[in-house]
């Protein structure tokens, strides 16, 4: 579903994303795991169209990012770091909004949303004003507008940040659930964190990157069955390990 | 092309719910009838004098239309050069700050549906404005006869500064995430629109004439004064056009350009 070839990103000098490719079949959760500015975001920015890789390219499902970019950005559903919302906008009228730019047909689209706001479990605040909602019903707001158009890839930046425990597992159950199923329903999923209970409790696979490179490319499974924790991979990886963390870790 | 629509209906959807728009309204309309109210007060004082002097020539020569309605219009002109900065300035500065920027370029939509949107939305604004500034005039056809053609012409000459003033205004908002500083950017890009003339006439310029007529043709000031006059002439439109069409090929590089970076 997902294909990144050597997906570079320079910002001057710096050298942002260096080379990162991996492959994503139908169904897959992903993790992208990282330290604050490894290069998560850039690469999610870079496959989901916002900002063209200075090198290398990607396509989503079947549809090259830079051949034929309508296509593949209607194949993606996104959920940047800050959930991108209209707070003068109410929850509705801001999902018809989206449903229409993401070209859901006109007789479809009451649906879709209907869909949308009762998988995210906004029906109660489907009226209210963007603006006025918590912190907690505006992530979901944002996950509403990123599954409304129902597109096979999902790309989550962040998405449990700032909530509390019992809405993070809301929507861990949610990817869960909009990664099962078959054949069309199923959604590949990949989404970025720090926290690596995170991948654990979600994903199927984790990537790691760090400062720009792809330093670890692993099923979950394979993990576990060589008896390795994400916690001393990732301190490994990262150079992060400090005599607290080994013992911690221990 | 086909989500210009859907985009424009957002931007006027949300100029009406924030009180941008309502502040704008009044304002504007306050002005206008004061201003209008002022011109009318000033035409009848002056054709008072005329007759107290018995000056019927030049009574004669004395119309609604070049005595009151083109200075009225004129004015509401600059009027509308300090108003549209507020409509337009949040029209891509406020993206940038709510992250919706995001949205809008991961979604299927091409640059023209984002720029062409956002410029219709605030130009349909702009078209209300103007729309509540030909009512006035159409007061006087109640009272006395104007000409249709000359009333007409010099609003759509109004409609057209304003909608330049929307495509310099989305232009400046492009450039920054500030609302202030677009609207800042706005008002001086809008004013040395409207000094361009003044600045041709400069003694510095004598030697440069066709610099000098090159400025005064830029400025809105002469195509909008043929249009008051009642002269719709096709190369005043097309400096319209040519106008707002290359300010919002500016905009549409600009808005790219954020990939680029």
């Amino acid at each position: 579903m997902i294909e990144a070839q050597s997906l570079t990103k320079r910002y001057g000098e710096v050298l942002a994303v260096d080379a990162v490719s991996f492959k994503v079949e139908r169904g897959e959760v992903v993790g992208f795991l990282g330290p604050n500015g490894a290069g998560k975001t850039t690469t999610m920015r870079m496959l989901t169209g916002f900002v063209p890789p200075t090198d290398g390219t990607a396509s989503i499902a079947g549809h090259d990012i830079f051949t034929d970019p309508l296509a593949a950005r209607r194949a993606v559903g996104y959920l940047p770091e800050t959930p991108p919302l209209y707070p003068e906008m109410t929850v509705t009228s801001y999902l018809r909004y989206v449903a229409a730019i993401k070209d859901v047909p006109r007789a479809r689209r009451r649906e879709a949303i209907e869909r949308a706001l009762e998988r995210c479990a906004l029906t109660q605040v489907r009226g209210r004003v963007i603006g006025t909602l918590s912190k907690g019903f505006r992530q979901r707001v944002g996950l509403a507008q990123a599954i409304v158009h129902d597109p096979p890839v999902l790309i989550l930046d962040e998405p449990t940040v700032g909530l509390d425990p019992v809405q993070i597992n809301e929507i861990r159950g949610l990817i869960a659930e909009l990664a099962s199923g078959s054949g069309e329903s199923q959604h590949t999923v990949v989404l970025s964190t720090h926290i690596m209970a995170e991948v654990s409790a979600i994903c199927r696979r984790v990537i790691l990157i760090n400062e720009g490179r792809k330093t670890v490319d692993e099923s979950l499974e394979d993990l576990k069955r060589e008896g390795r924790s994400l916690e001393s991979l990732f301190a490994r990886e990262t150079g992060s390990e400090s005599p607290v963390a080994a013992r911690v870790s221990q | 092309m086909r989500h210009i629509p859907t985009v424009a209906a957002r931007e006027l959807r949300s100029l009406f719910v924030s009180p941008v728009a309502y502040v704008v309204m009044s304002l504007f309309c306050v002005l206008a009838g004061l201003f209008f109210v002022i011109g009318v007060a000033a035409f009848d004082q002056y054709v008072r004098q005329l007759m107290q002097f018995q000056l019927f020539d030049e009574l004669q020569k004395q119309n609604l239309n070049d005595q009151l309605i083109s200075g009225f219009y004129d004015t509401m002109a600059v009027i509308l050069l300090m108003l549209t900065p507020a409509v337009t300035m949040g029209l891509f500065a406020a993206e940038k700050t709510n992250g919706t920027q995001e949205l809008l370029l991961t979604s299927p939509l091409t640059m023209w549906d984002i720029v062409l949107g956002k410029f219709f939305g605030a130009a349909a604004f702009v078209a209300l404005l103007v729309l509540f500034v030909g009512l006035f005039p159409g007061l006087l056809f109640v009272y006395g006869d104007p000409e249709v053609g000359k009333t007409l012409s010099g609003l759509i000459g109004l409609l057209l500064v304003g909608w330049t003033y929307t495509a310099l205004g989305c232009f400046a908002s492009s450039l920054t995430r500030s609302q202030i500083v677009s609207f800042l950017i706005s008002v001086v890009l809008l004013l040395t629109l409207l000094l361009l003339p003044a600045i041709s006439d400069l003694n510095v310029m004598g030697e440069a004439e066709g610099l000098s007529s090159a400025l005064r043709w830029l400025s809105t000031g002469q195509h909008f004064q043929q249009l008051l006059k009642g002269l719709v002439d096709t190369s005043d439109l097309a400096y319209f056009a040519v106008m707002i069409g290359s300010v919002l090929l500016l905009t549409k590089a600009s808005v790219e350009s954020v990939r680029w970076r």
